[in-house]
């Protein structure tokens, strides 16, 4: 080798100088052993408190989800020596509740935030949940347990009402008098289908919880076929796939104007101008009153979590005034603690005294039944052909 | 057998034996799982259901007609690629690979920018006949999908067909000038048939990633239009894993049965014309008036469709739609440390990338020898290990690895291996493929020499084999680096915040309406992949367009 090396050089003026490619595979081989080791050495994992959530959690606010969630929690940190790693999930609820399945034999979550009431009833959600009865329940409203989970699975931790919301800017109660008293049959005219938009219910909890309103109404009020609706304004309603490219398309194209939202967003929407919202509620009109649909999110210790004690403990401390306090202004929602004060622009929003809760129409035992052949109905209907 | 035999055996089924235990016994254990477990839906339920029928249907209309177009786009300029003489040819062979490498969800972003509605083809538009309503959507639908793909693959077929081109013999060409053929019975009767085997082989790839697309349809499907990868990404996020399991089965059939035909195609074309020979290149003046016009035109809708969404990308890492002001925060974003940052993503992309690079690198080289090896079986067996990853959904991959390899390993704390794992198998039909053509490529006598001269098999192969082929591995190279830094959705499932790469980081911004901050990171990716090919084509020549 070495001879055959001595000769390329010299009569390198006849030959091209012949490297002898193993040095180069040494060094290659040695830097990146190198950068490898010194990437698993940083990168090496430290025995933490492990939360998973989801994108955009206390995320709404002026701040920032990181300076939130440090103010919130700095007390329970330092009372127990430790540090809380919020593993924000690129996604929604329901990712995650497919990583905690994928995870099930040997999960790194303690907890997990932000399961709903609706997902809760799925037998995949429950599989990773091991149920626990908080002692700070007594803080909250009984009705909010039974809500959302009445085998505590899950604990409560905020809810919302998921209405259609409009922009004032586009359209108002003068010139479409119908917002006042907004009813599904109003929705199928061309003109009004194709200015809603919503999201998709495979992919996103508002999107799904639109879903079910529409169906206890046309179920349970109405007493009429739900899949009619659907084949009414299939073609036009706008389905988008999450609520922020809902959001983004309802605020981007001045044609649409409803959307599939939450009934905090007139108080958002006050909040970030800092004057009269620029936003409206038209909840559904029926029965002399008018319905909204509660959604109630919760926290929940994970089955065979790392340490279970703490993750109750977790549970406890979220149902305290600290927590719940930063709720409405960075997640625009309620707080469950029900005896707070809320800031003054959620006089702006609608609350859960002043419409029917749709929820009441539909029992859980009946949503748990039916989800999947729901979602595979709406999917026959809204398939072209 | 003879001791050193017997080590290559070891050699070449090394990388056979890597791809059973991280792709093939994953994925099947998730379709076993989900078949046999009883989760969910059963694979009857699943497929008499009529919305998994139109899916099915659905997938293969939009591929076919993706395909055609991007045929239709691709052919002419082909075509011109490898007859006309002009500067800066290679700059503009580097650059049309780049929309094949873009991340989907950057071709998202471009596409929304460019075609849809408040984009600047619709607000020219608007402008023009002072509409205040937008006129124009075209990143929408069914035609928002089909025009994605074939802004996407347009190019690959301009790519494949124009190398095979280059190869036409010159002579064949004059013979027939000399014999008074005109220049349509010349396309005809030559140049069709020679470029034929290229064309049918990127028709099938172009099928094949249409066929699999992901974040394109579920961006412009409205959740009405579905693919079946779209399909079984819902059906894992409702945990229905019999739904998934049967649907990723008739899924892996139908890719299957498309990877064999297109191995039957390659072998057809084996051995056919010189590499040596090139096609007979002329100038546009030497063209006719008509058919000026008609390349201009040609150049100017290539331009719009394939230059344009990247000509957007650009914008949209400056321009903020929100605040309508032109900024920087996008590129201050990118070097900013710590959680909210884009720095540890544009660390993990490099990182992750270069080290499933380096991998596809050293498992491509025997797996490429293993396709050239007399063995009955083993051609074939590996032919098909090269195209597996491309027909099965990454989503699938990244479930099983997480599943089967992660969870009892405890990885899933520190899933970074798994994700450098996940990007290696997505890389590896490229380099596999490349080095496999860089192979056939090396005279044999070359070889014998070196045997004859008294070379070891260790030496011939380090001193005359590698050399030789550092041209092709280092286009398979750039492939797979591309692919691995472009990969979302398996990062995506199986990474923790800490593991996030540029790309994830892009549909992370996007999903909280930062703009400037996704343009940015598409903005470094589009780079990155500029810059690796334009090395990549020093180096190498031109020889480009035969790794696929």
């Amino acid at each position: 080798m070495l001879a055959s090396l001595k000769l390329g050089v010299v009569d390198m003026t006849e030959y091209p100088v012949r490297r002898n490619p193993k040095a180069i595979f040494a060094v290659v081989a040695i830097v990146t052993i190198l950068i490898v080791a010194s990437y698993g050495i940083i990168s090496f994992w430290k025995p933490r408190f492990v939360v998973y959530t989801y994108s955009s959690f206390m995320d709404w606010g002026d701040e920032g989800a990181d300076v939130v969630l440090e103010r919130a929690f700095a007390p329970f940190e330092e009372r127990y020596g430790i540090d809380i790693d919020f593993v924000v999930l690129e996604s929604d609820a329901n990712f995650i509740v497919s990583r905690l399945n994928a995870e099930a034999a040997n999960p790194i979550a303690d907890v997990v935030i932000g399961i709903d009431n609706i997902l809760v009833l799925q037998e995949a959600a429950r599989n990773v949940l091991e149920p626990y009865e908080s002692p700070n329940l007594a803080l909250i409203n009984d009705s909010f347990v039974n809500s959302l989970d009445a085998e505590n699975y899950l604990t409560p931790f905020d809810f919302g009402l998921v209405t259609l919301i409009y922009s004032l800017n586009t359209i108002n109660t003068t010139t479409h008098p119908q917002l006042d008293n907004l009813t599904l049959a109003d929705l199928t005219t061309t003109e009004l289908a194709s200015a809603l938009v919503t999201e998709d219910p495979h992919l996103s909890s508002p999107g799904l919880a639109f879903l079910l309103s529409q169906i206890a109404i046309y179920e349970k009020i109405l007493g009429e076929d739900w899949t009619e609706w659907w084949d009414a304004v299939e073609g036009n309603i706008d389905i988008e796939e999450g609520w922020n490219e809902a959001w983004s398309a309802w605020t981007s194209d001045p044609t649409k104007h409803l959307l599939v939202s939450y009934g905090t967003d007139p108080a958002y929407s006050a909040n970030y101008l800092g004057s009269e919202p620029d936003t409206s509620i038209a909840p559904f009109y029926y029965q002399n009153q008018h319905w909204a649909w509660m959604q109630v999110e919760g926290v929940g210790l994970v089955k065979n979590g790392p340490n279970p004690d703490l993750g109750k403990a977790f549970i406890d401390y979220c149902l305290n005034a600290t927590v719940q306090n930063e709720i409405p202004l960075n997640q625009w929602m309620f707080p469950v603690r029900t005896d707070l004060t809320l800031p003054s622009v959620f006089n702006y929003a609608i609350h859960p005294s002043e419409v029917s809760i749709l929820n009441t129409l539909l029992n859980s035992t009946e949503i748990s039944e039916n989800l999947q052949s729901w979602l595979n109905q709406f999917d026959t209907v809204m398939t072209p052909g | 057998m003879r001791r050193h035999e017997y080590w290559t055996y070891i050699v070449l089924v090394f990388p056979i034996i890597l791809l059973s235990i991280f792709l093939i016994f994953p994925v099947g254990a998730v379709i076993i799982y989900g078949l046999f477990s009883g989760t969910g839906s059963s694979f009857m339920e699943t497929i008499s259901a009529y919305y998994t029928q139109f899916t099915i249907a659905f997938t293969l209309v939009q591929a076919s007609i993706s395909t055609i177009l991007a045929l239709l786009i691709g052919l002419p300029g082909a075509l011109l690629l490898a007859r006309l003489r002009f500067r800066g040819k290679s700059l503009i062979r580097a650059l049309i690979i780049v929309p094949f490498v873009l991340p989907p969800i950057v071709v998202v972003v471009g596409f929304i920018q460019m075609f849809g509605s408040f984009g600047i083809i619709d607000s020219i538009l608007m402008l023009i006949t002072k509409s205040t309503t937008s006129i124009l959507n075209l990143a929408d639908g069914v035609v928002g999908i089909v025009l994605a793909h074939t802004f996407y693959n347009a190019p690959l077929v301009m790519l494949l067909v124009s190398a095979s081109m280059e190869r036409l013999n010159p002579e064949i060409e004059e013979s027939a000038e000399i014999l008074g053929a005109d220049s349509v019975s010349r396309f005809r009767r030559i140049t069709l048939p020679h470029i034929l085997p290229s064309l049918s082989a990127s028709a099938i790839l172009t099928f094949l990633f249409c066929f699999m697309s992901f974040p394109i349809v579920l961006a412009f499907g409205n959740g009405v239009y579905r693919t079946l990868e779209v399909q079984i990404w819902n059906a894992f996020r409702w945990s229905d894993y019999g739904e998934a399991s049967s649907l990723v089965l008739i899924q892996i059939l139908i890719t299957i049965s498309l990877a064999v035909s297109y191995i039957k195609l390659g072998r057809v074309t084996e051995n056919q014309s010189g590499p040596t020979s090139t096609i007979r290149t002329t100038t546009l003046g030497k063209y006719k008036l008509w058919e000026k016009i008609a390349i201009t035109a040609y150049i100017i809708v290539t331009l719009f469709l394939i230059g344009g969404p990247i000509i957007s990308i650009i914008r949209a890492a400056f321009f903020d739609p929100i605040r309508q002001v032109y900024t920087l925060d996008g590129f201050s974003y990118l070097v900013r440390i710590g959680s909210n940052g884009g720095f540890q993503p544009l660390i993990n992309s490099l990182f992750y990338g270069g080290l499933a690079t380096i991998l596809s690198i050293i498992i491509g080289i025997p797996l490429a020898y293993a396709h050239r090896s007399k063995t009955r079986g083993l051609p074939s067996l590996s032919s098909t290990m090269i195209l597996l990853p491309l027909g099965i959904s990454s989503i699938t991959v990244a479930y099983g690895l997480m599943t089967v390899i992660a969870v009892p390993t405890g990885l899933n704390i520190n899933p970074w291996p798994i994700i450098v794992i996940a990007q290696t198998i997505i890389g590896l039909p490229f380099t596999a493929r490349s080095i496999e053509i860089g192979l056939k490529s090396i005279d044999p006598n070359i070889l014998d020499q070196a045997d004859s001269l008294g070379a070891t098999r260790i030496q011939r192969l380090l001193f005359v084999e590698v050399p030789l082929l550092v041209p092709s591995i280092l286009v398979g190279a750039v492939f797979a680096f591309a692919m691995a830094i472009g990969e979302m959705s398996a990062t995506l499932f199986i990474a923790l915040p800490q593991n996030y790469t540029l790309a994830v980081a892009i549909y992370d911004n996007l999903g909280v309406r930062h703009f400037v901050e996704a343009g940015a990171c598409s903005l470094i990716l589009v780079a990155l992949c500029v810059v690796a090919f334009l090395a990549m084509e020093k180096i190498s020549e031109g020889s480009t367009g035969g790794t696929l």
